[in-house]
This record gives structure tokens, C-alpha cells and sequence, in this order.
């Protein structure tokens, strides 16, 4: 976990402005083409003619360009390389160090494999970086979402970076007082509880009040809510989704015609 | 790849068997029961939980994950449902705040985690200390069959974490890509999932009867006969046992 709990940065872009049910679509349409395209390069295309766009439309390239050398990249990396040597496929050997032998077929299949897995993580990431959750959850809502579940999502975000400073202080506070959290595994197996105990114990003790106080604010009422703001949904949003599932459907037709 | 259309029959059985459970459990009220508004408030602490634990174990750097001790917590005190849709948003908020990659494809499997260890408590396994064993057994298996697919076709058999080594370790012993995954799994996950039920096990012992009693399933962590230390030293012991039993398989395998 990292010191700002979020991807969201702000920017005047037309993919901020999109609709947030149409940014999910287009990660679930990426997501699906590139795995069900019947065609080898589809990934890398893919990332030529969709991803590297979409930053630019979207205004986020150091952003992305971070969290892409942050977390992306070492593990694609990581799983082209283990892909590349331990896939047991083909007999058309590149090279023989010791017992490390890649060949031809599963150096290919890694690369297509790290490139989509790439390309899917990218998708995902400009979707968080771009679409505020807070809005992503009260779209889902007016379209029919348990308003429970959009609860549950934005008080999560609230409760997680309070209950991370609050682990911190715990963990400082521990250290303070002499407790090892650095040397021998059995000692760090037994710090764990003192670590564990007042941070559990603390968070579960404020649930009941947290119960009544948003029980008495009308919280099982079946009745529809009305909205504070109002999320814009376009003609452009609503054919950009079509136009998505369009291309999902002859994705899968393509796959099933040419198998 | 083949390997899909071979496992496509199971896949579909496998969602219809999930479905038919679900539509019972709406259509008995069984799954109404898990939520009630204090099952709603418990979830996101749960869910933090979750996330902050693994944080501090990933701080003390334990070879364990423990990364869903609050859905074990929420299947066990609210009901399988409640359990199931902890773990299902659990790793979808995890990953919207840290790194969608590590988590996003995870999403069924710890839906079944919370579902498995509601199904168990329900069953009257989450009462004293060896039977607290059992469900994280039973847990961890469901875990190791659930990820072995999303390893496969998502990752092609090899993912971003350090396990894979012993993955790719079984491959080059001319083992198929679906046996090499499971046995991987196999390996690394009742420890895992042991150690968290047990732990989730323990948080419950250290909360207040009167504080139990308004969720929807206080009965299924009434502990019988008291959680004595005979039998906390009993469940450590068959942990051990388990581990060795683990590095002998692996030896097993790693030898042959």
C-alpha cells in the first residue's frame, strides 16, 4: 500500500468526462478482445491503437507511465521471463544455459501472454486513474445497483487509510516500547499478535454505534433515493458502448467462425 | 489453447451447480438472513482488515499472505452470502486502491474463501480449535481448485508471484500445466488458510458475547466446552504436521 491511496487524478479531459459505465465497458470490451481475437498480434495492437490513445486522450502520462514502471512492468516482465523459460512447449530450441532452455513456441506464448496481461493492466489502471470511485458507485447506483454495495465500497475507501495510519501508530508504537518486528522469523511470528490484537479489537468496537447511527438515517428503507449530483450520461456515451459491444460480438464470432 | 476446450464441460457444470445453490439460498431466505444492517457496517471493517493485516504481515515480511481474515470473519459471524460478498469486494477495493493487476483476476476465488468458510461455520465448524483446522483446510482446498483455472488461462500457469518458481520447477519435470498449478497451490495454501481461519477463529473469542449476539449467526461461534489451551496446543501440532507433510510431498515430488 502506498502513501496516497488512490489513482484518481483530476484533469479536464473528455475521458474524465465520459460516462463512468462507458470507461467500464471499454476495459471489459479491451479485456475481452484480447483474449478471444483469434489473431496472434492482437494484444500488442491493441495497446498500439487503444491504450497509447487513451493516455493521451485521457491527460495522464506521467501518471500512468509511474504506475506502469511501478507495478506493471516488473510484473510482465517477470512473467514473460518464467514464461519464456518454463513452458513446456515446442522443440525449436533459441539457446542452452545449464538447464534453461527456451524455445521458439514458448518464448512466442510468452510474449503474447505478458502483452495481453500488459495491455489488461493498462485498461484497468486508466480506468482508475481517470474515473473517481465516488462517481463510478453513484452511477452504478442510479442504474440499479443494491445501494448497500455502493456503502460498502465508499466507506471501505474511508475506513482503509484510517486503519492504515492507525496500524502504523500501533507498529511504531510497539517498536517504542521494544517490541522485535525486524529480527528472527518465530520472533516476528510472535510480534504479529500485539500487532494484530489492538488494531482488530479497535475498528470492530466502533460497528455497533456505526449500525445505529446510519440505521436511524433511513439505511434498510426501500424507497428510491434521490442524488446530491448528477452524473452526465451523453448520446457519445451511449454509442461508444454499442459500438464496444459491437466489436465484442464480432470478436467472438470471428472466434467461433475460424475454429 | 485446448486445454479450454477440454475443461469447458466442468466450467459450465461448475457455474450451474453455483447458480442452483444461489437461487435456493434466495429462495429459502437463507441468504437474506446474512444481511442485516449489521452485517453492512461489519463488511467494510472487514475488508480493511483484510488489506491492513496484509500490509503489516507484508511488514514483518512473513512467508504467508493472511489476506482474508476478515472475509473468514464475515463468513463465519454473518452467513456464506455475506462471507462470499466480502471477499468478492474485498479484492475489488483492494486492487482499485493498489494494483488492480494483483487482484482483479483473484475476485472468485475469494469469493468462494468467504463462501466455504460461512458453509463451514453454518455446518458447525468454526466452534473449537480443531475443528477450526478442518475449515481452513476445507478452505484452502476450495482456494487451491478455484485459482488453478484463473492461473491458467489468465496467466498462462505461471503469475507474478513467488510460488510460481515451484510451478515452474514441476513443468520442467514433465508435469501437465493444470497438474504443476494445483500442486503448487496445493502446497502453498493450507498454510495460509489455516493460519488465517485461526486467527479469525481467535478475534472472535476476544469479542464480547453480548457484541456477538447482534449478528445473524451468533450460534455458529458459540464455542463448546470452552477454547482450552490443550486444544490451541493440539491445533498448532496438526499445523506443524501439516507443514511437514507439505515439505515431504514437495521433497516427493522435487526427488522423483
Amino acid at each position: 500500500m502506498h502513501d496516497r491511496l488512490s489513482f484518481y487524478y483530476y484533469r479536464d479531459s473528455i475521458l474524465h468526462q465520459l460516462n463512468p459505465l462507458t470507461k467500464l465497458v471499454l476495459v471489459f470490451g479491451l479485456m475481452l478482445i484480447s483474449f478471444i481475437f483469434p489473431f496472434f498480434w492482437t494484444p500488442h495492437i491493441l495497446i498500439l491503437v487503444a491504450i497509447i490513445p487513451l493516455i493521451f486522450v485521457g491527460k495522464v502520462k506521467r501518471e500512468y507511465l509511474n504506475a506502469t514502471i511501478r507495478i506493471i512492468l516488473p510484473a510482465t516482465m517477470f512473467l514473460f521471463v518464467m514464461q519464456a523459460l518454463f513452458q513446456p512447449l515446442g522443440d525449436r530450441e533459441l539457446f542452452r544455459i545449464w538447464f534453461l532452455h527456451p524455445t521458439l513456441e514458448s518464448t512466442l506464448f510468452a510474449f503474447r501472454n505478458a502483452a495481453r496481461v500488459f495491455a489488461i493492466a493498462s485498461s484497468f489502471t486508466i480506468f482508475l486513474l481517470t474515473t473517481h470511485p465516488r462517481e463510478l458507485m453513484s452511477d452504478l447506483t442510479r442504474r440499479g445497483l443494491p445501494p448497500q454495495i455502493a456503502y460498502v465500497i465508499i466507506s471501505t475507501l474511508q475506513i482503509l487509510p484510517q486503519m492504515q495510519a492507525k496500524a502504523q501508530t500501533i507498529i511504531a508504537a510497539q517498536r517504542s516500547r521494544g517490541l522485535d518486528t525486524q529480527s528472527s522469523f518465530l520472533k516476528r511470528v510472535g510480534s504479529l499478535v500485539p500487532l494484530v490484537g489492538p488494531l482488530v479489537f479497535g475498528s470492530l468496537v466502533e460497528v455497533e454505534e456505526r449500525a445505529i447511527a446510519i440505521e436511524a438515517r433511513g439505511f434498510t428503507s426501500t424507497r428510491v433515493k434521490t442524488s446530491l449530483h448528477e452524473i452526465p450520461d451523453t448520446n457519445l456515451d451511449k454509442a461508444l458502448r454499442w459500438i464496444l459491444i459491437g466489436l465484442v460480438v464480432i470478436t467472438i464470432a470471428l472466434r467461433i467462425w475460424l475454429s | 489453447m485446448d486445454v479450454i476446450s477440454q475443461n469447458i464441460v466442468y466450467f459450465i457444470i461448475a457455474i450451474a451447480i453455483l447458480v442452483i445453490l444461489f437461487a435456493w439460498a434466495y429462495a429459502t431466505g437463507r441468504m437474506q438472513k446474512d444481511f442485516s444492517t449489521m452485517t453492512w457496517v461489519l463488511i467494510p471493517v472487514a475488508i480493511a482488515i483484510n488489506g491492513v493485516i496484509g500490509y503489516i504481515v507484508g511488514q514483518l515480511k512473513l512467508p504467508v499472505f493472511l489476506d482474508s481474515i476478515g472475509t473468514v470473519l464475515v463468513g463465519a459471524l454473518c452467513g456464506p452470502w455475506a462471507g462470499a460478498l466480502t471477499g468478492a469486494l474485498s479484492n475489488f477495493v483492494i486492487g482499485m486502491l493498489t494494483n488492480p493487476t494483483d487482484w482483479w483476476p483473484w475476485i472468485p476465488v475469494a469469493f468462494f474463501i468467504g463462501l466455504v468458510a460461512g458453509l463451514c461455520a453454518n455446518a458447525g465448524f468454526f466452534k473449537s480449535w480443531w475443528k477450526v483446522v478442518v475449515t481452513g483446510f476445507l478452505i484452502a482446498l476450495t482456494a487451491a481448485t478455484v485459482s488453478t483455472p484463473i492461473a491458467v488461462y489468465f496467466f498462462g500457469g505461471i503469475t507474478s508471484s513467488g510460488s510460481s518458481f515451484i510451478t515452474a520447477y514441476l513443468l520442467q519435470t514433465g508435469q501437465g500445466i493444470l497438474q504443476a498449478v494445483f500442486s503448487t497451490n496445493f502446497l502453498v495454501e493450507p498454510v495460509d488458510k489455516i493460519s488465517t481461519a485461526m486467527l479469525a477463529f481467535a478475534i472472535v473469542q476476544g469479542l464480547s458475547r453480548r457484541f456477538v449476539a447482534r449478528f445473524p449467526r451468533p450460534e455458529n461461534v458459540e464455542t463448546e466446552g470452552g477454547a482450552s489451551q490443550t486444544q490451541l496446543f493440539v491445533a498448532i501440532g496438526v499445523v506443524v504436521l501439516l507443514i511437514l507433510f507439505a515439505i515431504f510431498i514437495l521433497s516427493r515430488i522435487t526427488g522423483g
